[in-house]
C-alpha cells in the first residue's frame, strides 16, 4: 500500500499536465485524494497489527510506525477535505475571473507536489531524506503562496521561502552534528537511520548531542511555527488561497513537529531524562503561546488572527512533548490531530467569507449568519472549539496537557497556559464576534452559500470534531498509545 | 592530504571575508563562484583519496555535479536575473564594510570558543577546519542580514549551503550519498524559484531592495 501512496501523488500531477478541461481536473484530484485515504487506511490496519511497516527493497525510503502514520492520516484526511473544498472554491475563482483553467492546472499540481513532499517526509527513516523532504516542501508552497501575484502576497512568498529555507539549513547542520555524535556507534550504512539511533542512543556523544539538538529545534522549530521563528507564518498563511492556508496549517506545521518529536525521542533516550530538552521546548512553547496571546488582540485581517492561533497550539504541542510524560505526550499527538482538524475547518471556512465579501479585513465584515448561514455557524462554533470550549474536540486535548501538567507539580507552566488559554478565548471573541451580526451589509452581496461542496466538507469537519471532543474511538487511543511508546521507550 | 584540507579551509574562510568586503552584486556573485570552486576542489581531493584508498567513486560524482550546479549554473542564473533587474545603483549594505569585516572576525572568535569548549568536537587538539566551515555558515548568515537587495539574500542562502556541506565533509566525510544528491537538488530549485520571486518582486515593488518589502507586519 506504501507503493500506491506515493505514486498516486506524482502520478496526479502528471495527469493534471495531460488533461484538458477543468471538470476533468477536479476528477483527477478527488480522485487522487480518495484513493490515498484508502491507501492510508490500509497501512494504518497494518500498524494496528504489527508495529510498523518496513519495505526492506525500498531501503531508506519507506519505514512506518504509529508515530508517522498518525501525521500521515492527519496528510491524507485532509487532504481529502482540501480537494473536495477546491472544486468550488475554484469555480467560482473561475466565475470571478480571478483564474484561468492554467492557472489552476498550476495550483492543483503544485498542492499534489507539495501532499507529496510531505508523504514522503513522513515515510523516510533516514533523517537526511526527511530533511530533503522537508525542505521541497517549502519550494512545492512557495508559489502556492504567491498565488495570487499581489504586491502582499510575493512580499509574503518570499519571506516564506527565505526565512524557511536558511531556518531548514540550520537544521542540516544539526544533522550533521548529530551524525557527527554517531560516528564511532553506527556503520555507514545505518548512518541518519532514526531506528539505529533509537538502539544505539545511549551510546552517542552527549555535547555534541546537545549541539544538534539545539540546531534542529532552531531549523524544525521555524518550520513548525513556533516562536520567535515564527515570522513567516501568519504573512503566508493569511496570504495563501484558503484551501493552501488549510493545508499549510493542518499538515505542513505537523510534518515539522513530527521532525521535531523523532529528534527529541532520540536525545532523551541517550540522555535518560528530558530535563535538557524539556526546558528548551517548554520555554519556546510558553513563548509562542504568550506571541500569539499578545498578537491576536490587535488583529484586523481573520486569516492572520488564524495563523496566530496556529502559532499558539504549536505551542501547547511543544509544552506536552517537553514535559515527556506518556499522558503529556498522548495529550500532544492528541492535540496535534484535534488541532489539525479545527482549524483546517477554520480556514475553510475563511474561504468561504472571503470569497462572499472579498476582503481579509474584520472591520468591513458584518452579518455573516445571514449572508453564510451554514459557513457562520461553522465558523462561530470553530472559534469556540479552537478557543478550547467543550464539548469539541481540542478543549479534550488540552484538558489532558494541562492534567498532566499538574502531575508533574509544575503548578507555575500549568497555571501560565491556563491563564494564556483564557487570554486568547478572549481575543478570539472581541475580535471576531462584530463580523457574525450586524445590518450594515453591502448591498451588492447576495445571501447564500456559492461553495456547496465545500459547505458539506466544513459541516462534516465539524461534526467530527463533536465528536472526537466526546469521546476517542478504540482504534486511535491504541495508535495514540503505540506512538506514545515510540516516543518514551520501554 | 591534511595540508591541502587545512589550506583550502582557511581558503574558504578567506573568501567568506572577501565576500563580507564586496561592495557591487556583481562581485559577490563572482566571489561566491570562487568559493563554490574552492569546495568543489575539496570534494575532489577528498573523492580522489576515497578512491584511491577504498576505490569509491561516490564523493567524485558529488564533487562534478557540485561544479556543474554551483560553480557554473548558479552563478550564471544570478547573473542573468541581475542583468534584467538592475537598471541604478543603490548603496546596497546598512554597516559599513569595515565595520562588517571586524564582526565577522568576532565570529570567527565565537565559533573558535563555542567548538573548542564542546567536549565531543575537541578531542584534546582543536579542530580548526570545523571551526573554519561553521564560521563560513554564520558569516553566510550574517551576508543576509547586512544586504538589502534581494540577491544579496540569495548569495547568503548560498553561502551557508557551501558552509554545511564543507562542514559535513571535514566533521563526517561526506553525507551518504543519496542524501548529498537530494540536497543539491533542493538548493538548485531553490535558487531557480528564488530567482524567479526577484522578477515579480521587481515588477511589483519597483526595485529589489528587501528594505521596501515591509508591507506585512504584526
Amino acid at each position: 500500500m506504501g507503493y500506491v501512496l506515493l505514486t498516486v501523488p506524482i502520478l496526479a500531477v502528471v495527469l493534471f499536465f495531460a488533461s484538458k478541461t477543468k471538470q476533468h481536473q477536479h476528477v483527477i484530484s478527488v480522485a487522487a485524494s480518495v484513493i490515498m485515504v484508502i491507501a492510508a487506511g490500509v497501512l494504518t490496519g497494518e500498524i494496528l497489527q504489527g508495529d510498523f511497516v518496513e519495505y526492506v527493497a525500498w531501503g531508506w525510503f519507506f519505514r512506518m510506525d504509529a508515530l508517522s502514520v498518525i501525521v500521515m492520516d492527519i496528510v491524507v484526511i485532509i487532504g481529502l477535505m482540501t480537494s473536495v473544498f477546491s472544486v468550488g472554491y475554484l469555480e467560482n475563482e473561475i466565475r470571478h475571473g480571478k483564474l484561468t483553467t492554467d492557472r489552476m492546472r498550476v495550483y492543483y499540481s503544485l498542492m499534489y507536489a507539495f501532499i507529496f513532499t510531505m508523504l514522503l517526509a513522513l515515510t523516510v527513516k533516514n533523517i537526511g531524506i526527511m530533511w530533503i523532504a522537508i525542505e521541497a516542501t517549502t519550494l512545492a508552497s512557495a508559489f502556492l503562496v504567491g498565488f495570487y501575484n499581489g504586491k502582499e502576497a510575493i512580499e509574503a512568498a518570499w519571506k516564506y521561502i527565505i526565512i524557511c529555507s536558511v531556518g531548514i539549513a540550520i537544521a542540516l547542520l544539526g544533522i550533521i552534528f548529530l551524525q557527527f555524535s554517531s560516528l564511532t556507534v553506527l556503520d555507514s550504512s545505518q548512518f541518519l537511520d532514526w531506528p539505529a539511533m533509537i538502539d544505539h542512543a545511549t551510546e552517542l556523544q552527549g555535547p555534541t548531542l546537545r549541539l544538534a539538538f539545539i540546531f534542529i529545534l532552531v531549523g524544525f522549530g521555524t518550520k513548525a511555527g513556533l516562536a520567535p521563528m515564527h515570522t513567516w507564518l501568519p504573512d503566508a498563511h493569511s496570504q495563501a488561497p484558503s484551501p493552501i492556508s488549510t493545508l499549510m496549517s493542518g499538515v505542513l506545521l505537523n510534518g515539522a513537529m513530527y521532525g521535531i518529536i523523532r529528534i527529541v525521542a532520540i536525545v532523551n533516550r541517550s540522555f535518560g531524562n528530558s530535563e535538557f530538552v524539556g526546558r528548551i521546548l517548554i520555554a519556546v512553547g510558553i513563548l509562542s503561546v504568550v506571541t500569539a496571546a499578545v498578537f491576536i488582540f490587535s488583529q484586523k485581517d481573520y486569516k492572520r488572527l488564524l495563523a496566530y492561533s496556529s502559532i499558539e497550539h504549536m505551542g501547547i504541542i511543544a509544552i506536552a512533548i517537553g514535559f515527556f510524560t506518556p499522558l503529556s505526550v498522548f495529550g500532544g499527538l492528541l492535540h496535534m490531530i484535534n488541532h489539525s482538524f479545527t482549524k483546517s475547518m477554520l480556514f475553510l471556512a475563511t474561504g468561504n467569507i472571503l470569497q462572499k465579501y472579498n476582503t481579509r479585513e474584520i472591520s468591513k465584515i458584518s452579518g455573516l449568519f445571514k449572508m453564510l448561514p451554514v459557513t457562520g455557524v461553522v465558523f462561530l462554533l470553530g472559534l469556540f472549539a479552537i478557543g478550547g470550549t467543550p464539548p469539541f474536540s481540542v478543549f479534550a486535548s488540552e484538558i489532558v496537557v494541562i492534567s498532566a501538567i499538574f502531575q508533574e507539580q509544575n503548578f507555575f507552566v500549568g497555571g501560565l497556559l491556563i491563564l494564556l488559554l483564557a487570554i486568547i478565548f478572549t481575543g478570539l471573541v472581541v475580535t471576531l464576534f462584530k463580523m457574525f451580526y450586524g445590518k450594515d451589509i453591502p448591498k451588492e452581496i447576495v445571501p447564500g452559500e456559492q461553495n456547496i461542496p465545500g459547505v458539506v466538507v466544513i459541516a462534516g469537519l465539524l461534526g467530527m470534531i463533536t465528536v472526537m471532543g466526546l469521546f476517542i474511538p478504540d482504534e486511535l487511543r491504541t495508535l495514540i498509545d503505540q506512538a506514545v511508546k515510540i516516543v518514551i521507550g520501554g | 592530504m591534511t595540508n591541502y584540507l587545512d589550506a583550502l579551509s582557511v581558503l574558504l574562510l578567506v573568501s567568506a571575508f572577501i565576500l563580507m568586503g564586496n561592495k557591487r552584486t556583481g562581485s559577490y556573485i563572482k566571489t561566491f563562484q570562487f568559493q563554490s570552486a574552492l569546495v568543489a576542489l575539496l570534494t575532489g581531493i577528498i573523492g580522489i583519496n576515497s578512491f584511491a584508498e577504498e576505490g569509491r567513486v561516490d564523493v567524485l560524482i558529488i564533487g562534478a555535479i557540485v561544479v556543474g550546479i554551483k560553480v557554473l549554473f548558479i552563478p550564471y542564473l544570478l547573473k542573468k536575473t541581475y542583468a534584467k533587474v538592475a537598471y541604478r545603483v543603490e548603496k546596497d549594505f546598512f554597516l559599513n564594510i569595515p565595520l562588517l569585516i571586524i564582526i565577522c572576525c568576532f565570529i570567527v572568535v565565537f565559533c573558535y570558543y563555542v567548538l573548542s569548549e564542546t567536549a565531543g568536537i575537541n578531542t584534546g587538539i582543536i579542530n580548526n577546519q570545523m571551526v573554519n566551515s561553521v564560521s563560513l555558515i554564520l558569516i553566510g548568515l550574517f551576508f543576509m542580514i547586512s544586504r538589502k537587495k534581494a540577491i544579496g539574500q540569495i548569495v547568503g542562502f548560498l553561502v551557508i549551503e557551501n558552509g554545511i556541506f564543507v562542514t559535513a565533509l571535514f566533521a563526517i566525510q561526506g553525507m551518504p550519498f543519496i542524501v548529498d544528491i537530494g540536497i543539491l537538488m533542493d538548493i538548485l530549485v531553490a535558487v531557480i524559484i528564488m530567482g524567479m520571486m526577484v522578477f515579480r518582486i521587481d515588477e511589483k515593488f519597483g526595485s529589489i531592495n528587501v528594505d521596501k518589502i515591509k508591507d506585512l507586519r504584526g
